[in-house]
């Protein structure tokens, strides 16, 4: 073999050899973290997708002017062990809503107990065997059903598990992130423009780079501190509101944006300025025509990273009071809110097994918006990026 | 030399410059000839490309750099403190060694700095101006169906008249160019150097070039510059065929370089 063949060399096995090994570590890193990735989806989604149905049971209610002043009067106490007293509760507010009901009796399907859900869904539960024996009489009877949970995606937190929903902290999470995108892309972008088109290159401006490019690693919840003493104790700033957590998180996000932004700046060819220069523009007229279009692609990167990285932030917002119990959606970037990673931390906290899977679709809710988020991103660079 | 009755445009007195502490030109002195091309040779670090620049204060961007002397066009002091940076590049043009350019469209790049000058208008009267600068450049016939496609698209000879054509459109009084040829094929080098030929009909072009047998074939007037120092200056025929210097000969000759 060695002597008729003519391409011979001596370690080419080994080198081949070497080269292989080589590969094959590299897809063996791909593929656990493929493995990692896809065990934590299988989980969220196995988890959390139980939390789109809820149970409901079948109760005839007789309606009079009783109801509205004590509507639990109105069921027996097997049935009340069953269902959800905030649904009892709500029951007033419904015949307002239907004042036909007045003097009738009405067949309608009630919100089932947190327990009542657990047991449906085969999960761990609390009922009592009488419990258990009411639920399966009903269940004979056809009148316990799962059906879709649009109260999970139109109310906010409630201490009743079964009556605690997600609506809020995601109306929570977009003022929050209005407020932070107004403030920190456009400062963000603006400084990377100074600092690298415009700045002498002189040693402030090269102590204020370094400095900022410090503050990218400053750990999140100091940025929360910051943002109580200075925002809420110094400037006055509401607690708890979208205005002031969405200015905690511009300064979180500032530092990245302005890194990413000088980056793009920078990767745009100088000859592009020289061209300019050699025609007599001036420097705002070269960057804002010329070198702002190539590198807008790179600065909504950036950006959009920065914003999908604040939104999942939780530590900071610890500081200026937005993990709180907030049960209705803020209506403006005054009012208390609480936003999505916030309510996920809340709830995993909670004590009662229904919150496991509200916190899990919480996850779920939360990883869609970054995702398409993401999707707009990428769209939105496509779109922007010249052909060059 | 013979100057009779030709115009000096550009004039350099002592001009001298320094990359920090590193003297890079030793106090040049030259007249340039208005409607003539002048060719500036010599070998890599001579200095001539950094001359070039001092024409269109285009060494102003690098903050180390400090400059000496004079120079003036038209009998104006360019480095006249009273003197706005931007003015003086809009009546000297500048085309560069690599094709740049911009990233828009054809129209577009010939169109944008006379429009920011306030030289023409938006509509017609800017549609004239481009078809006539393109025209100039020679790149019309090639580009009429396509104005609205990007420039990089173009070949490296054809982006490179049409960073010709842009120069032109700003209507500047001086075209420097910086080894305009030396990122090009032989057949593109051909044309933009008749098209320089053309072109100092109406402008004066100051070329920096690699190319010795360029400078003989294009240039009125050469200069040869060696280690900060204008070595010599004169007609290009009498340049090549009897230099005065023995640095020259020995440069024209391939004795370095």
């Amino acid at each position: 073999m060695k002597e008729n063949n003519y391409f011979y060399i001596p370690q080419i096995k080994k080198r081949n050899q070497k080269a292989a090994r080589f590969k094959g570590f590299a897809a063996l890193a791909l593929a656990s973290s493929l493995f990692f990735l896809g065990i934590f989806l299988f989980d969220m989604v196995r988890q959390g997708l139980p939390a789109l149905n809820q149970v409901y049971v079948k109760v005839d209610v007789t309606i009079d002017e009783g109801t509205l002043k004590n509507p639990y009067a109105e069921f027996d106490r097997n049935t009340l062990s069953v269902i959800s007293r905030a649904w009892v509760r709500g029951l007033p507010a419904m015949v307002e809503k239907n004042p036909e009901w007045m003097n009738t009796t009405q067949t309608l399907w009630a919100l089932g107990a947190a327990e009542t859900d657990q047991y449906i869904k085969g999960k761990q539960h609390r009922l009592k065997p009488a419990q258990i024996e009411q639920v399966e009489a009903l269940r004979a009877e056809g009148k316990v059903e799962l059906r879709f949970n649009s109260i999970f995606f139109s109310t906010g937190d409630s201490k009743i598990p079964e009556n605690a929903g997600f609506f809020s902290a995601v109306v929570g999470s977009v003022l929050t992130m209005l407020v932070t995108m107004a403030i920190a892309v456009p400062i963000g972008i603006m400084t990377a423009i100074y600092l690298e088109e415009f700045a002498p290159d002189n040693r402030l401006t090269q102590l204020i780079e370094i400095n900022i490019n410090n503050l990218a690693a400053i750990p999140s919840i100091l940025f929360g501190l910051l943002g109580l003493a200075i925002f809420i104790n110094f400037f006055g700033v509401p607690r708890s509101s979208p205005l002031v957590g969405g200015m905690t998180l511009a300064l979180m996000s500032l530092p990245v944006i302005i890194v990413s932004s000088k980056a793009a700046l920078k990767s745009v060819p100088e000859s592009i300025r020289l061209a300019g220069f050699g025609l007599g523009l001036t420097r705002w007229q070269i960057v804002k025509d010329h070198v702002l279009p190539l590198a807008l692609p790179g600065m909504l990167t950036g950006s959009i990273i920065a914003l999908a990285q604040a939104i999942g932030e939780t530590a900071p917002l610890i500081m200026v009071g937005m993990i709180a119990f907030v049960p209705d959606a803020a209506t403006s970037i005054f009012e208390a809110a609480t936003v999505m990673p916030a309510q996920i931390y809340t709830w995993s906290g909670m004590p009662e097994k229904m919150y496991v899977e509200k916190t899990a679709a919480g996850i779920l809710v939360l990883l869609t918006i970054l995702l398409s988020l993401n999707t707009v991103a990428i769209f939105l660079r496509r779109k922007f990026t010249k052909k060059w | 030399m013979n100057t009779e009755g030709l115009h000096v445009k550009v004039q350099s007195r002592d001009l001298k410059l320094w990359y920090g502490d590193n003297q890079a030109l030793k106090g040049v002195n030259l007249d340039i000839y208005e409607n003539k091309i002048t060719a500036f040779i010599g070998p890599s670090g001579c200095g001539k490309s950094t001359y070039l620049r001092c024409l269109n204060r285009m060494n102003d961007l690098i903050s180390s750099v400090r400059i000496e002397g004079k120079i003036e066009i038209d009998g104006h002091d360019i480095y006249d403190p009273s003197v706005d940076v931007v003015a003086v590049r809009k009546r000297i043009g500048m085309v560069f060694q690599q094709p740049n350019p911009f990233p828009k469209s054809i129209y577009e790049n010939v169109a944008y700095a006379p429009l920011m000058h306030d030289i023409v208008k938006k509509g017609p009267q800017c549609d004239e101006l481009v078809e006539k600068s393109i025209r100039s450049a020679g790149l019309w016939e090639e580009v009429k169906d396509k104005l609205k496609q990007p420039g990089t698209a173009l070949s490296g000879g054809q982006q490179q008249r049409l960073c010709i054509a842009r120069a032109i459109a700003v209507q500047p009084d001086v075209i420097l160019m910086d080894e305009p040829t030396s990122a090009l094929d032989p057949i593109s080098t051909q044309i933009i150097e008749n098209l320089m030929v053309e072109l100092k009909e109406k402008f004066t072009l100051v070329v920096v070039t690699h190319n010795m047998q360029q400078a003989a074939r294009v240039a009125d007037y050469t200069a040869f510059f060696h280690l900060g120092d204008l070595v010599e200056y004169g007609e290009t025929e009498q340049m090549f065929v009897n230099p005065k210097e023995e640095k020259t000969e020995q440069y024209i000759t391939g004795k370095f370089g």
